[in-house]
């Protein structure tokens, strides 16, 4: 006897299959999609079990998005200072906050709401706070006798007040490249790159567990996943440690757990043999819920923190270029011996000339080992020019790009890193379709919010936080944005097969939508709220906001 | 007293791990490595005591471990170890500003930062510098060096030696450059210690073709005329590294000059003999010309 069939009825389904790009029915059986079409195809299922609870709703196939990071669940557990309206896992939403006597009234908050240890917290933003930047006295005024250590939206810049600053032993470091200082010459408690907060999170805040990847945190992952129509994400930096793998597998396998997840192995957490051969031990393991088969690389930093390599002219304030994180002339026998291992690459290049580097890699790679339909992907990949998106094309690779940093970065891009007319032209989505390329676009969740809607929104109206359009020609069609934030993600990851679309024979992954994205106004596709998520034909509802 | 920390820099293949190699092999004193990749070092099985938990230790008292993200974390377990290390060097990544670690490195406790030295591979470093992608990493690397040492002498050749070092000097005009010994990183070109006195005849520097000097003050010395004394010692001279009394109360110190960069601290250990030591390329002063600069710091007020 074979298994149940579910039907679903939708007011409409966007399936994502051009050949049936609408449909108001969908049989499952078996955790799969048996049937698509209207009542004449469900017909063959006269026993069926109908499903109309989503009979007034819009069916997309479950978002896919195809670069985050599942600390995007763990960072919850501190406040969010941001200077935008954020939805917690919770569903509650956290108003912005507009400048900084709403910043320090919220971390005294939480001070009061835990009376021993270190304060930290997440997301602030003064980008927008008309210059004001934060200030070690500004910190004290939350807590001169515990640490209080406050990380930027971007991730890489922290601020830390006086006790913080002693501990981490910055108070007295009279040369160190990073500290901020003010006009005096003494450091304001801004501290700048991974290093220097590193340290800062093994000396000063070794306390806190709120930023540990563990069986919560995941759960607080796909809470967020769920209020965002997400069904599929990757993690798109794991070491693989034992205990982050078991936490992907206890989650994988517990039905009630609504999320696919596709974690890339951090290459250089390896020496290469032993990535090699975690990978393929990993690779093995795979299921329905849980993918082994991307890895990362990064070659490069971020724009906003000067990082990114850039080609000529580099940084439009005259900063000096960035920095590699790993030498163009050691990526190339790392991108060798991860292609040759059959791995999908997913290459982290914000700026132009670590494109290019990677790209040169991957050329070189891909000539000598030919191998087809590999699908790797540059992510992020913020800043090509047509010339090197035409090399991306011919080499087959996928672009990842970041859609969101238009609207949360586009006016520094403009200010400060690219001047206007090299930020028009940055995440060209526009470019990439005209040119035939596998397109994704993402959140870098926590980095932004996890919100493919959202991202969609911004790929198709590329506004900033300050209303400016930038580069009105790189907008894409909400229709292209739709699919990018679906089965543009999957072909990335070579998981268009399973997810993406509403197909026979794929996972019965759905997003149930209020309203139709293809018909609203493309200004309001942010703000199209998702009611459910069906994932392996199980369905999800969205919970009220507790 | 703190250990001294010697940070090793220079570009991917400039020689840094053949390099720790030959300073592990002859080591007389307990040296601690933190290194980017063990297996890379390649140290003779037989040298190995014991082996686990991300360290080796070497039946000559020098240990290894691998450096992962966590420097402070590294560097906190080598001062953790019981004895504690004589000294620490980091294998710098071949991406890395070496003077950026250091920079680190130097804020955990009971560590001093002894030196930066950097490498740079005599038979590619102008190739490397014309290379539009990674110049300005070379660059970096050499802009805050203590020290510059050539690599690969024996594939580059006089011209290549002579092509490297004009580059160098272009770049760091007065930083002293002197070539590497094939046999790897010589222990006298890392912090002077204190050490009984039959270890510091076997300190002898024989062999790596340096040139050696002692020069021991007739009484204190005046801490600023000491200064000045060591700024105006030609590039020739590599280190300068010893002890010395100061100021009317002849108080100990430390003296520890790699390159350009001179540390003088009080010295709180057991009492030392005065002396200080010169190491150089073998066209330094020799011990009577440097004796008669040094004096000029003699008679403390």
């Amino acid at each position: 006897m074979t298994a149940p069939v579910t039907i679903f009825t939708a007011r409409r389904i966007v399936t994502m299959d051009p050949a049936r790009p609408g449909a108001t029915h969908v049989a499952v059986r078996d955790g799969r999609i048996l049937a698509v079409g209207g009542p004449a195809e469900m017909a063959d299922f006269p026993s069926a079990e109908l499903n109309d609870s989503f009979a007034g709703s819009v069916l997309m196939p479950g978002f896919v998005e195809g670069h985050s990071h599942l600390l995007e669940g763990a960072v919850w557990r501190d406040p969010y200072l941001g200077f935008f309206d954020r939805r917690d896992p919770d569903g509650r939403i956290w108003p912005g906050l507009k400048d900084m006597e709403a910043v320090i009234a919220r971390l005294r908050q939480a001070t009061q709401a835990k009376p021993s240890g270190s304060i930290t917290a997440w997301g602030f933003d003064p980008l927008l706070f008309g210059g004001r930047r934060m200030v070690q006295a500004d910190l004290d005024r939350v807590s001169t006798d515990r640490p209080v250590v406050v990380t930027h939206a971007s991730g890489h810049t922290m601020n830390l007040n006086g006790v913080a600053m002693a501990m981490a032993g910055y108070d007295r470091a009279n040369d160190l490249d990073g500290l901020v200082r003010g006009e005096d010459g003494r450091p304001t408690g801004e501290i700048q790159g991974p290093d220097l907060m590193g340290r800062v999170r093994r000396v000063v805040i070794a306390d806190m567990t709120s930023r540990t990847m563990d069986a919560g945190a995941l759960r607080l992952f796909a809470d967020l996943a769920l209020r965002a129509g997400v069904t599929t994400a990757t993690d798109l930096v794991s070491d693989m440690s034992p205990a982050i793998v078991a936490a992907y597998r206890d989650a994988a396998a517990d039905p009630a757990f609504p999320l696919r997840m596709v974690p890339a192995l951090a290459a250089r957490a390896f020496p290469q043999e032993e990535g090699l051969a975690r990978f393929r031990e990993l690779q093995a393991t795979s299921t329905d819920k849980l993918h082994f088969r991307l890895v990362k690389l990064v070659v490069d930093g971020s724009i906003q923190g000067f990082t990114a390599r850039l080609r000529w002219p580099g940084y439009h304030n005259g900063a000096a270029n960035g920095l590699w994180y790993i030498a163009p002339s050691e990526l190339g026998a790392i991108v060798e011996a991860w292609h040759r291992a059959g791995a999908i690459l997913n290459i982290h290049t914000n700026g132009d000339e670590a494109t290019e580097a990677a790209v040169e890699m991957l050329e070189r790679a891909i000539t000598a080992y030919p191998r087809p339909d590999h699908r790797h992907t540059l992510q992020h990949c913020q800043m090509p020019d047509p010339a090197l998106f035409r090399r991306i094309k011919a080499l087959g690779l996928c672009c990842n790009l970041f859609a969101n940093h238009i609207y949360y970065w586009g006016e520094e891009h403009v200010a400060q890193t690219m001047g206007l007319s090299r930020a028009q032209r940055m995440d060209a989505c526009g470019t990439a379709l005209r040119l035939g390329i596998p397109l994704s676009i993402h959140s870098d969740a926590p980095v932004t919010p996890l919100d493919p809607l959202f991202t969609a929104w911004c790929a198709t109206n590329r506004l900033t936080a300050k209303g400016r359009v930038l580069g009105e020609g790189e907008r894409i069609p909400a229709a292209d944005a739709l699919r990018a934030i679906t089965l543009g993600a999957a072909y990335t990851m070579k998981l268009d097969h399973l997810v993406g679309s509403i197909e026979i024979g794929k996972f019965a992954d759905f997003a149930v939508l209020a309203e139709d994205p293809l018909d609203v106004d493309p200004a309001r596709l942010k703000d199209i709220r998702v009611e459910a998520t069906v994932v392996g034909g199980r369905v999800f509802p969205v919970p009220p906001p507790r | 007293m703190n250990v001294p920390l010697t940070v090793l820099g220079g570009f991917l293949g400039a020689g840094k791990t053949t390099a720790l190699n030959g300073l592990l092999r002859q080591a007389k004193r307990r040296i601690a490595v933190l290194v980017n990749d063990f297996g890379a070092l390649n140290v003779d099985a037989a040298l190995i005591a014991t082996q686990g938990g991300g360290m080796v230790t070497l039946a000559n008292g020098c240990v290894c471990c691998t450096l992962g993200d966590d420097l402070g974390g590294g560097i906190a377990r080598l001062m953790a170890l019981d004895p504690r290390p004589e000294q620490i060097v980091i294998e710098a990544s071949g991406v890395s500003d070496p003077w950026r670690i250091a920079q680190l490195a130097r804020l955990e406790q009971g560590v001093g930062l002894d030196a930066v030295l950097v490498l740079a591979d005599a038979a590619r470093f102008p190739a490397l510098l014309a290379d539009r992608w990674l110049a300005d990493t070379l660059e970096r690397q050499v802009a805050r060096a203590d020290l510059l040492l050539l690599t690969h002498a024996d594939l580059a050749g006089e011209a290549g030696l002579a092509a490297t070092r004009a580059a160098l000097l272009r770049l760091r005009p007065g930083v002293p450059v002197a070539v590497m010994p094939a046999d790897g990183l010589p222990e006298l070109l890392l912090a002077a210690h204190p050490e009984p006195p039959a270890r510091r005849i076997a300190d002898s520097p024989s062999g790596h073709g340096f040139a050696h000097a002692r020069w021991t003050p007739a009484g204190p010395l005046d801490g600023e005329r000491l200064r000045a004394a060591l700024a105006s010692l030609p590039d020739s001279v590599l280190r300068v590294k010893g002890f010395c009394r100061l100021g009317p109360d002849g108080v100990p110190h430390l003296v520890q000059r790699a390159g350009q960069r001179t540390v003088i601290e009080v010295w709180t250990g057991a009492p030392v003999p005065d002396g200080l030591v010169f190491i150089g390329r073998p066209d330094m002063p020799d011990a009577a010309a440097l004796s008669s600069r040094l004096a000029r710091a003699e008679g403390a007020g």
